[in-house]
């Protein structure tokens, strides 16, 4: 009996994401067999005249997913340093465990706090007719991806050994020079398991982005131009997943959005277990 | 020193963005949530968010009882039985499955049991879709904490002649039930803030009070502030909207409270 549930439970948890995985390629067979890769770099998306570019999201969501990093690395890392260098209280500081409460946030709350908050700051602040944009996506996911980085690199900043800095500061460095050539490369493997995973957090996120980033599928023109409504991998199938018809051409474009998604997420996912293991 | 202080006045300063915003954001919520809030509001189901309260604990509550034994099991596998291959193998499985962002996991809800199973837009779906989504964690932390137990405690209890399920029950069950039931709550946790999971699998906006059996849909708190959000034209939904939001967020932080008040017990 005990084996039998044992063994059950292992052969179904290993068998989970494969069987996902194939159900996944099964769905979207009908338009990899139409369009072969080709649609991967197709620029125009219009379900009704089967038009299925994927670039359109690609192109959103790596913006989005950019600006995102660019703005929650470097205040992230340095309020984890304040956590762990400067307020090292032992055990869980009052900022750690606030930090940890913001970490367990909702993706939804954010999409609201995005559409209320956010949208109308940007209307005000750059005076535009919608403030629905990969800024706004890529503002709000920053704030969603800041918590877990601080964390993640507090926990890498304390993993460093006591020794280390009072070796440096015997040999008169200062506080910055300690800082920037001892502390902060000892601890970059870890910080950089917290960036992968803080990438992999804001390339899934759907509710959030797709309240936001305003659905609409073209790329932004100029190529730089963040302040146009556009569209994700994610919120792509969030909008339009309700309305596709079981079994269409448009459902297995959808549902090859979400294996594209996949894929990536397990190579970030298994480069980010690889660095930890390593 | 003085050069010291300019560095750690520069370090303050480029955090100050990680150290207030999030603040700020989460007084925000606060300040329009608060207003919505009373009793009426948290338990009627008519005009307030009962029905909705509800249905996400049933959905919390049905993946927990999918995932939980699912996960003591695959790690009980990992631990006893497994060659080291396969616990590499299952190793890498589970960090494949953990990788995978909630909306594909959606997708997959939506393509083989709403569609194929034809089990609908329902509880049933719902549930499966989350235990999948928290499966991964709560299997790698029932692993680690098994881990965690001295090898020599289950060497002692064998050598007396105890056998596996006596090893598991006695020794480390009782050993290692705070760390299980800590990731038990965390898994709530997730759980309850999910959404784009269920918004395809297991919700309606409005019309579901309770339902009637496994296969009939919910309304759940996280697709109420999803809906409401895009009403914008009506003040009271985005009221409504601001005060769920605060409430969903009380009950996943006394989960995460919960869950942190029993590991800082520790073990035994």
């Amino acid at each position: 009996m005990l084996r039998l549930w044992l063994t059950t439970s292992a052969l179904l948890s290993g068998a989970t994401i494969v069987l996902l995985l194939g159900f996944l390629i099964h769905a979207s067979w009908p338009l990899l067999q139409s369009q072969g890769l080709a649609f991967a770099s197709g620029s125009e998306w219009y379900p009704y005249e089967g038009l299925f570019g994927l670039l359109p999201a690609l192109a959103g969501s790596l913006w989005a997913i950019t600006l995102a990093l660019l703005l929650a690395v470097p205040a992230a890392v340095a309020a984890a340093v304040v956590s762990a260098e400067l307020w090292p209280r032992r055990g869980g500081t009052p900022l750690r465990f606030a930090m940890e409460l913001m970490a367990g946030i909702p993706s939804v709350v954010y999409g609201l706090v995005g559409l209320w908050l956010l949208l109308p700051l940007l209307e005000g602040g750059f005076d535009l007719l919608t403030g629905r944009s990969l800024l706004a996506a890529g503002l709000l996911l920053a704030l969603m991806i800041m918590p877990t980085i601080m964390l993640f690199t507090d926990d890498a900043l304390r993993a460093v050994p006591q020794e280390r800095r009072e070796a440096a500061l015997s040999l008169g460095l200062s506080w910055a020079a300690l800082l920037w050539r001892v502390i902060l490369p000892e601890a970059w493997p870890g910080i950089r398991i917290a960036i992968l995973l803080a990438l992999g957090r804001a390339m899934g996120e759907t509710v959030a982005v797709m309240l936001v980033v305003g659905s609409i599928d073209r790329l932004p023109d100029p190529i730089y131009d963040l302040l146009q409504p556009a569209q994700t991998l994610t919120s792509r199938i969030g909008r339009e997943m309700a309305e596709a018809a079981a079994g269409s051409l448009h459902w297995a474009a959808l549902i090859s959005g979400g294996l594209v998604l996949a894929l990536l997420s397990i190579t970030l996912s298994l480069l980010a277990q690889r660095r930890r293991a390593g | 020193m003085s050069r010291d202080l300019i560095g750690k006045g520069a370090i303050v300063l480029l955090a100050l963005p990680a150290l207030l915003l999030p603040a700020l954001v989460l007084g925000y919520i606060a300040h329009k949530g608060v207003a919505a809030v009373s009793w009426q509001f948290l338990f009627d189901t008519s005009q307030g968010i009962g029905a909705q309260l509800s249905g996400s604990l049933l959905l919390a509550l049905g993946a927990c009882l999918l995932a939980a034994p699912l996960a003591l099991g695959t790690a009980l596998y990992h631990r006893l039985l497994a060659s080291p291959r396969q616990r590499r193998l299952l190793d890498l499985l589970l960090q494949m499955l953990q990788g995978i962002p909630p909306i594909v996991f959606g997708l997959c809800g939506l393509v083989v049991f709403v569609h194929l199973l034809q089990w609908g837009v329902s509880l049933a779906s719902g549930a499966v879709v989350l235990a999948m989504v928290i499966l991964p964690m709560l299997v790698l932390n029932t692993i680690a904490a098994l881990a965690r137990i001295p090898a020599e405690y289950g060497e002692a209890a064998q050598s007396l002649g105890l056998g596996h399920g006596a090893v598991i029950g006695r020794v480390w069950l009782r050993l290692a039930w705070r760390p299980l039931v800590t990731g038990l709550l965390l898994g709530t946790a997730r759980a309850l803030s999910e959404t784009a999971p269920i918004l395809f699998t297991a919700t309606v906006f409005s019309g579901v009070v309770w339902p009637a059996s496994i296969f009939e849909p919910v309304t759940t708190l996280q697709t109420h502030i999803f809906y409401l959000a895009q009403e914008g034209s009506d003040p009271r939904a985005i009221q409504t909207a601001w005060g769920s939001a605060l409430v969903l967020i009380a009950v996943v932080a006394a989960c995460g409270l919960a869950a942190r008040l029993l590991r800082k017990v520790g073990y035994t």
